[in-house]
Parts: structure tokens; C-alpha cells; sequence
């Protein structure tokens, strides 16, 4: 094989070599940057050119039309000779480009840029995009401003600035990015967040524990700053709103009917079985039945022994303040009834709060009666009071005059008249009796008048008066009103409705880590290892849930322009490595096959007798695998191709395949012209003259045959 | 001048030549005759080495032709005319070229080289083609061109390799009466290949009959047609009789 190269052919061969491969890098390059340029026009268009602008903001597409008018008016007022476009509108979101000029891309309007915006109609969100920048992502706002402060002292760096709980950090030269990303990173590792979670509905003083588990830190793992920076984060409304749904899910729970089990012996009942019982059915239940719609389905929540807890999640109770309590019975997943499981009781509580809150009602309508009642009574208690002082007077004064009498008719008075005395002799003849009796009884009982305490009595009267005021001044229709407001608005839930909401509520949370306390610690100058700190923290502070996470103060992302051509610079790297592929394969076949099938026939007649390994390690095929690998890698290497997952070993060994699949059916790509050859052999042509003068030229159209154009002489 | 020794060919497992000694002397015209599959082809291909022996020698003015560098086996080819049974002559190229590129190529200079074209083709009887392509020539016509192709540069050896056994019969006869022509007009040294009895009988120093792998007789043609001892020659002279 060797002779056939060495006859002269070699020299066209290591041209054509050189050509093919450098064609090759030109083709597969060419076309990928081709491409590459192309959609890179298109982006630029579509997301402007490099530097241009500084923000996009998108804007609800109906609201384009004035948010436009908004935006002339803001660039007029505030940013004179600003850029401003309208770009591409993607799924009923409009986009406006917004360039400052140089000028004013200070890192006080920067900093503020979105706010001038922010009340233009329609607007969504926005995206900065100004250009040299790094875009640091989540940053901690407990070192924000000092990671800001030191990223501005780097060289390089314009300034930095915060967007939504990003960094952007504004560089002077794009070129310095990726050593100002690296310098970055650097800053970025001297910070590690490390946070603390307790489990859902543990209570923690994360001032106290947070300054524990910082000593706890300096004594254990010294050498670094801790600070406890527990505050409002990125995750703060995630919790919010989990909380709010376990709360939510706490309040349906109470809302909901209780359902109590209680098992026949021998049956065991498992948390999230289904039980039915015959509810507002009017036929009972059965086992082998079907379910009906009026029947209940309850699910079991709570196992303990033989007492389990449930929730109705199909079917609704009678309203009544008694307990209904029927027999439960196991349902198949087709609603099939099985066998009896015991007795259930089931309570109304929904309905057993709204008659609580009726019965309030009334009791505060009575009251309101009672209370003007009751002042009535009072009043009247007062004048019976004075009515009873006055006769109380008159029969002091009557008492008196009793006395005289009495005294008079004892003859007490020497000096009376003949008909006084004569009146006094008749009174005293028939009332001395009398009036001694009177004036004894009458002193008796006025005696025991007097010892009655009025002023007491007037005194409770008044302070009675006063409390039935206080509670006269008291708002009852108020109270009545929202009551009856309260009364009103309660969850119109069914409990199947109520049911179904907590088994929602339960997936739901299920899936998430639902956040409970949590305490981050900042530690700076070094990092801690997770396990080593979960592992001491969770001893020391005496808790087995206690988790640790550890994340960073923020993460480099890159822009979303760098991204775009990032991306653009992937597909025309996959691109090139493709075509390089399809160019191997194609070159190989038009131009090699040639050479592959030249060299199979000269080995054929020149050795007819061929043992199997000969046949087996034909070193044609192993030529072509040679030829395929070293095509397809230099042309790979020098185009710039990268497809992902396979390295440059790997794509030779694809061009190995190649070149090895190509040189064993070369026949069937370039079949020779054995009469033509033959007849160049039997006319003393070297091998390089029969290639150049028979082979090539009756070869397929390709490289090989054009270069041959130079030296063919027919 | 050609001198064959104890040469053997063997494809896979079947023998194609067996152990055949000829010589040939210079001016002879040696013609080989036998059955087809005897290895009359695969003698003549060896002689020039378009097939490789894998036994045995072959000298040519007493130089061993297996010896030779591949420069020199290119160089002893230009000698040694060699006309095959299916014309291989070149597609692409008109019959002049044909016939002169090989000369060309061997460093001629071209106008020498068109001339001795010319002249080649003259002797054939084909002055009027000169540019036309092999596929717009009738098979004789065709044929005649490839033997204008190898006596253009003058050879000491002409190989014949069946040149008649793929033309129609009408067309045989224009190219045995060129051959005949050439054997009896240049002293060149010729080794045909044939199935043409009478032919042979016509033009052969010595007829050489072959039969699985090995020579079998060999003599003067009016020997061997009138009394032949081999099984080959017996059928021949048959033939011949009829």
C-alpha cells in the first residue's frame, strides 16, 4: 500500500490533506458564522446592539400605546436625548428599549432608573440591560452595601448598584469582564450564609438562639466572623403565605364537622382509609351496596388504638345541634360498601356556632328590653321611696300630736277653760283609752320605721340606677349588627367542600418545605462545613430537626444579552462541529472513497491469497479510520466547534468511524474503472499518472478532482 | 528472449497456472491455445505482471521481470504491447489521445508522440477517428485502436489477449486481418492469446496448448493440427478438419 503512495501520490494525497481540512474549517466556520452573524442581526434588532440601551421595560400590550406617550414624557422631562424603541411584542407583552446617554449613567440614576418608570401604564416589569455589567443575583441585603463598596474599589469597576434584589455592577471595559468576574467570585467566597431552620410550629427567640449559636460558632470553629443577620429575606412571603395556609387549614379543621370513631374490636383503622355511613340516606347502609349521594364519606386523619378522628370529604350532614352517630363501613375504591368498622359520631360544629350566634342575638335583643325595664322599676322603687319618707314625717308629726293629746287628757294642763275641760273629760272618757293604746302602738311602730335605713336603701337605688345607665349607654344594636355581621359572613362551606380544601391544602404544603424559624448567621473571612456546623449546632442547642443550609451572598449570573449570545456562540460552536461531521463524511466519500477503492484493488490483484486476520486487518479500513480521525478533529479543532458532551477524543474516534465505514463500501461510493486502470498498468504508468490521468478524472466531482486539474495533461 | 520458468498462479484454492515453463524466442509469434479457464489469460497477464506469479520466474532478454523496481517494471511495460479482449481503452479521451497519452506520459515530446498517434492508427485503418470517443466506434473499430494504442510506442513484446473474443463475428475478421498484417509485417516478438484455429494456423511460429494450468503441446502449428497427442490438440485439429 505503502508504494502506491511512495510512486509520487503522496505529494497530491498531503495536498489534498491540507486543502480538505482547511476547506473544511472554512466550510463548517464559514456556514456557522454565516448563521451565527445572521441571528445575531436579528437579536440585535430585536434586543439592540451592544451598549445602546440601558433597561427594557415590558408593558402590557394593550397599555403600549399610552405607555409609549409615558415614556416620550419621562425621556423629555428627565432624560433628555435618551434612546427610545419599541422592539419585538411576545405574547401580549410589548417591549420599549431605554438608552441613556453617557452622561447621565451615573449610579444615582442607575440606582433609580426603574423607579422613574414605575408609573407607566401597562408596565409589568423591567430588565436592566446596560452594557459592560455583571449581574450578581439574590444578594444579601445584610452585606449588600458592603460587598457594593468593595466591588467599586476593583479596577475596572464603574460602580454597582441594586436592582430588585440583584447587584449590577457596571464595568468601564467589557474586555475586563471575565477577569472582574473572577475577582468578583473571589469577594463572593469570603461570604457564606448560613441559616438556620426549625421545623413547622417551633417557636424560637432568634435573637436569643442566633447569639447562641454565634458563640456556640467562635468557640467551636474560631477563625471567622459570625453575624446573626436574620431578617426579611427573598423567602419571607413564601412563608407568609405558608403559614397563612396551615392557619387556613387549622380554621376548616375546626370548622369542619368532628367526626369521632370508634372501632368494633378486631377492626384496625389506618390514617387516609375512607369510611361512609348513611347520613341523609333514608336506606341503610349494607355491605355490597353502592354509595348514593346522600351518603357521607369520611377520611380517617387520626388512629389512636381503637379511637380514630376523620373528615368528611364527600356528602354533607343534617344541620342539628345533636351528635349524629351512625355505623361506619370500609368502601372500596368503586364505591362499593364493605364490612361495618364500628360506630361514628359526627357534630355539627358549623351549625352548632351559628345557633351559638342566634341565641346571642336574642340575648342582646332581651337585654336591650330588660335594660329600660329594669330603669322603670328603679324609678319607680325612688318615688315609693319618697312617698313612704314623706307618710314617714307626717306620722313623726302625728305621733307628736298623739303625744300632746295623750298628755292633755292626763290632765297635765291646769289653767283649761270650762269647755275644754268638758271636751277634755268627754275625749279623755272615751279615748283615754284609746289614745293610750294608739300612742303606745304608734310609737312601737314608728320606732321600727325609723330604724329602717333610707339613705341606704336610696344609695343602692342610685347605684342600681347608675349600672342600668351604664348598660343603657352600652351600643347593644352595635353589638347586635355585627354580630349579626359575623353571622353573616362565615364560610358558606359544605363540609365536603371543607374537606376537599384541607386535602388540597395538605398536598400542598406537603411538597414544600414549610418554613418554621430560622435564624442566618453571615460568616465571613472562611467557610464553614454544613455537616460540621448542623452536627454542633443541633447538640448544643438541643434539637434533632434543626437544619443547616448553607448558600452564597449572591450569585454571578450573566447578563441576559451575554446570555442570548452566549447561546448564540453555543449553537454556532454545535453548528460548526455538525457540519464538520457532515463535511468529513462528504469529503471522505467524493474525494477518499477514490483513493480507498484504488488501493483495495491493487491489494486484491496483487495478493490474490489473503489469509482471514489479512482480510479482518485490512489496512485500507485502517487507513480510512486514520484519515476520518485526523479530518474531522483538526477540522473540528480549527473551526471552533464544541458539540456538548463530546470532547475532541471523542470526535475523532466518530471520525475513525467515518473514515473506517467509507474506506469499507468505497467501492459502492467511487467504484474503479478496473479496465481503464489495467490498461495504465499494462502501458507502464506509474501509479501517480493512472491516478491522475484515469482514476481521478473518472472519479466523482469533488476536491481531489479539481486540484487534479492542475496536473492532469488529458 | 522470453523465457517462462515453473510458473504458478493460484486463486484461493484453484490453480490457475501449474508449473508452465515456455520460451520464446525473438521475432516469434507464439500463439496459446486451449479451453477457457486453462489459464491462457492469466499466463499473458503474468508475463507483464499485471498479474503477480506466486512461484516461478519469468525473464525477458535473461533479466528476471519479478525482480524489477516498480521504475523498472514501468519502464519494461512500455515495452511490451498489450491488447485485451474488451479494448480498456480510455472513455474520456478521444482515440487519437488514446493512443498517444501513454507516450506522453512517458516523457515524449507531444507533437513526436501525436505523429506516432497518427501513424499507429494509420496502419489500422482508422485515419478518419482521430477524435472521436471509443463509445462512437464499433467494436472492431475499438479494438483496432487498442492495437494501434500498443504498437505506438514501439514495442519488442506484443501480448494478445483474446483481442477477437468479444466482437461480433462480422467484426473478427477486420481485426485478425490487422494482426495478420502486423505479424507479417514487423519482426516484433507477439504471444497471442486465441480461439481463432485457423488463424493461428495462418500466422504461428508455434502453437502452445494449454489445459488446466499447464501446457499440455506444443510445436509447430501444422504438427500440432495434424498430429496432435494431446486431448486439447486432438479436439483442435477437429475442429480444424470441419
Amino acid at each position: 500500500m505503502l508504494s502506491f503512495f511512495r510512486d509520487g501520490f503522496y505529494k497530491d494525497f498531503i495536498v489534498l490533506l491540507t486543502l480538505t481540512i482547511l476547506l473544511g474549517t472554512g466550510f463548517s466556520a464559514g456556514i456557522a458564522w454565516a448563521l451565527d452573524a445572521y441571528f445575531g442581526d436579528t437579536l440585535s434588532d430585536m434586543i439592540g446592539e451592544y451598549g445602546q440601551y440601558d433597561i427594557i421595560l415590558h408593558i402590557q400590550e394593550a397599555s403600549k400605546e399610552a405607555a409609549f406617550r409615558e415614556l416620550e414624557r419621562i425621556r423629555d422631562q428627565h432624560f433628555p436625548g435618551a434612546r427610545l424603541s419599541e422592539t419585538i411584542t411576545i405574547a401580549g407583552q410589548a417591549n420599549f428599549f431605554f438608552g441613556l446617554p453617557e452622561e447621565l449613567r451615573t449610579k444615582e440614576v442607575m440606582a433609580n432608573l426603574a423607579a422613574y418608570f414605575a408609573a407607566v401604564p401597562g408596565l409589568n416589569s423591567h430588565t436592566i440591560i446596560s452594557d459592560p455589567s455583571i449581574l450578581i443575583r439574590s444578594v444579601h441585603g445584610s452585606v449588600f452595601d458592603e460587598l457594593a463598596a468593595q466591588i467599586e474599589q476593583l479596577p475596572g469597576v464603574k460602580f454597582a448598584f441594586a436592582d430588585v434584589g440583584n447587584m449590577i455592577v457596571i464595568l468601564e471595559d467589557p474586555a475586563r469582564s471575565k477577569e472582574l468576574e473572577t475577582e468578583i467570585r473571589k469577594l463572593l467566597a469570603e461570604y457564606q450564609l448560613v441559616e438556620l431552620r426549625f421545623p413547622m410550629g417551633f417557636e424560637v427567640d432568634t435573637a436569643q438562639v442566633g447569639e447562641e449559636a454565634i458563640r456556640l460558632l467562635e468557640k467551636e470553629l474560631p477563625g471567622r466572623k459570625y453575624r446573626n443577620v436574620t431578617a426579611a429575606q427573598y423567602g419571607e412571603d413564601l412563608d407568609a403565605f405558608l403559614k397563612t395556609l396551615v392557619e387556613m387549614r387549622d380554621f376548616l379543621l375546626s370548622y369542619a364537622s368532628k367526626v369521632h370513631i370508634t372501632a368494633d374490636p378486631g377492626v384496625y383503622l389506618i390514617v387516609g382509609e375512607q369510611i361512609a355511613i348513611q347520613a341523609q340516606s333514608i336506606r341503610p347502609l349494607e355491605e355490597g351496596g353502592i354509595l348514593t349521594d346522600d351518603n357521607v364519606v369520611i377520611e380517617i386523619t387520626a388512629v389512636s388504638g381503637s379511637e380514630a378522628e376523620g373528615m368528611i370529604i364527600r356528602g354533607e350532614i343534617a344541620p342539628a345541634m345533636e351528635s349524629l352517630e351512625q355505623t361506619g363501613f370500609r368502601i372500596f375504591s368503586d364505591g362499593q360498601i364493605a364490612k361495618p368498622i364500628g360506630q361514628v359520631v359526627v357534630e355539627n360544629e358549623r351549625y352548632r356556632l351559628a345557633y351559638a350566634i342566634d341565641e346571642s342575638l336574642r340575648l342582646l335583643e332581651e337585654l336591650e328590653v330588660l335594660s329600660v325595664q329594669a330603669n322603670d322599676a328603679v324609678q319607680n322603687a325612688d318615688a315609693v321611696l319618697n312617698t313612704f319618707q314623706e307618710a314617714l314625717l307626717q306620722l313623726e308629726v302625728l305621733q307628736v300630736q298623739m303625744r300632746q293629746l295623750n298628755e292633755g287628757i292626763t290632765g297635765k294642763g291646769a289653767s283649761a277653760s270650762s269647755e275644754q275641760l268638758l271636751v277634755t273629760l268627754l275625749v279623755n272618757g272615751l279615748f283615754q283609752s284609746l289614745a293610750q293604746a294608739a300612742v303606745q302602738a304608734g310609737e312601737d311602730s314608728l320606732g321600727s320605721l325609723e330604724n329602717l335605713d333610707v339613705a341606704a336603701m336610696r344609695a343602692s337605688l342610685d347605684q342600681i340606677s347608675q349600672q342600668i345607665a351604664n348598660v343603657q349607654s352600652i351600643d347593644v344594636q352595635a353589638i347586635i349588627n355585627q354580630i349579626q355581621y359575623v353571622r353573616d359572613t362565615l364560610p358558606m362551606l359544605g363540609d365536603e367542600e371543607i374537606g376537599r380544601s384541607i386535602r388540597l391544602i395538605n398536598t400542598y404544603i406537603a411538597g414544600q418545605v414549610i418554613p418554621g424559624e430560622r435564624i442566618q448567621i453571615m460568616v465571613e473571612d472562611g467557610q464553614v462545613d454544613e455537616e460540621q456546623v448542623e452536627k454542633l449546632l443541633r447538640s448544643s442547642l438541643d434539637n434533632p430537626y434543626l437544619n443547616i443550609y448553607s448558600t452564597s451572598v449572591g450569585v454571578i449570573n450573566p447578563d441576559a444579552r451575554s446570555e442570548i449570545f452566549r447561546l448564540l456562540t453555543e449553537v454556532r460552536a454545535i453548528i460548526a462541529g455538525l457540519l464538520a461531521i457532515v463535511f468529513t463524511g462528504a469529503i471522505l466519500i467524493l474525494d477518499h472513497a477514490t483513493v480507498f477503492s484504488t488501493l483495495k484493488y491493487l491489494r486484491r490483484v496483487s495478493r490474490a491469497r489473503t489469509s482471514r486476520w489479512q482480510r479482518v486487518l485490512n489496512p485500507v479500513l485502517f487507513l480510512g479510520a486514520l484519515l476520518g480521525a485526523v479530518v474531522l478533529a483538526a477540522v473540528y479543532r480549527l473551526s471552533g466547534a464544541q458539540i456538548p458532551y463530546l470532547s475532541h477524543g471523542t470526535i475523532a474516534l466518530i471520525g475513525a468511524a467515518v473514515g473506517w465505514l467509507v474506506a469499507k463500501f468505497a467501492e459502492r461510493f467511487s467504484p474503479v474503472n478496473v479496465k481503464e486502470f489495467t490498461a495504465g498498468q499494462a502501458l507502464g504508468l506509474s501509479n501517480v499518472q493512472i491516478m491522475r490521468e484515469i482514476v481521478i478524472p473518472g472519479s466523482r466531482p469533488g476536491l481531489m478532482n479539481l486540484l487534479n486539474r492542475w496536473k492532469q495533461q488529458f | 528472449m522470453l523465457e517462462l520458468k515453473n510458473i504458478w498462479k493460484t486463486y484461493d484454492t484453484t490453480p490457475a497456472l501449474a508449473g508452465v515453463d515456455l520460451k520464446v524466442r525473438q521475432g516469434e509469434t507464439v500463439v496459446i491455445m486451449g479451453p477457457s479457464g486453462c489459464g491462457k489469460s492469466t499466463l499473458i497477464r503474468c508475463i507483464n505482471r499485471l498479474t503477480e506469479p506466486d512461484m516461478g520466474d519469468i525473464l525477458v532478454n535473461g533479466d528476471s521481470v519479478l525482480g524489477l523496481s516498480q521504475a523498472e517494471l514501468m519502464a519494461f511495460r512500455r515495452k511490451v504491447g498489450f491488447v485485451f479482449q474488451q479494448f480498456h481503452l480510455i472513455g474520456r479521451l478521444t482515440v487519437l489521445e488514446n493512443v498517444m497519452f501513454h507516450l506522453v506520459l512517458a516523457g515524449f515530446d507531444r507533437g513526436w508522440a501525436e505523429a506516432q498517434a497518427a501513424a499507429a492508427l494509420a496502419k489500422v485503418g482508422l485515419s478518419h477517428v482521430h477524435e472521436r470517443k471509443p463509445d462512437e466506434l464499433s467494436g472492431g473499430q475499438q479494438q483496432r485502436v487498442a492495437i494501434a494504442r500498443a504498437l505506438a510506442a514501439g514495442p519488442e513484446l506484443m501480448l494478445w489477449d483474446e483481442p477477437t473474443a468479444s466482437l461480433d463475428p462480422i467484426l473478427v475478421g477486420e481485426v485478425l486481418e490487422v494482426m495478420e498484417d502486423l505479424v507479417r509485417t514487423t519482426q516484433t516478438t507477439m504471444v497471442i492469446v486465441t480461439h481463432e484455429v485457423s488463424f493461428a494456423l495462418r500466422v504461428a511460429h508455434r502453437i502452445v496448448l494449454m489445459d488446466q494450468g499447464q501446457i499440455v503441446e506444443e510445436g509447430p502449428p501444422e504438427v500440432i493440427f495434424k498430429a496432435p497427442v494431446s486431448e486439447i490438440g486432438l479436439k483442435y485439429k477437429k475442429l480444424l478438419v470441419s
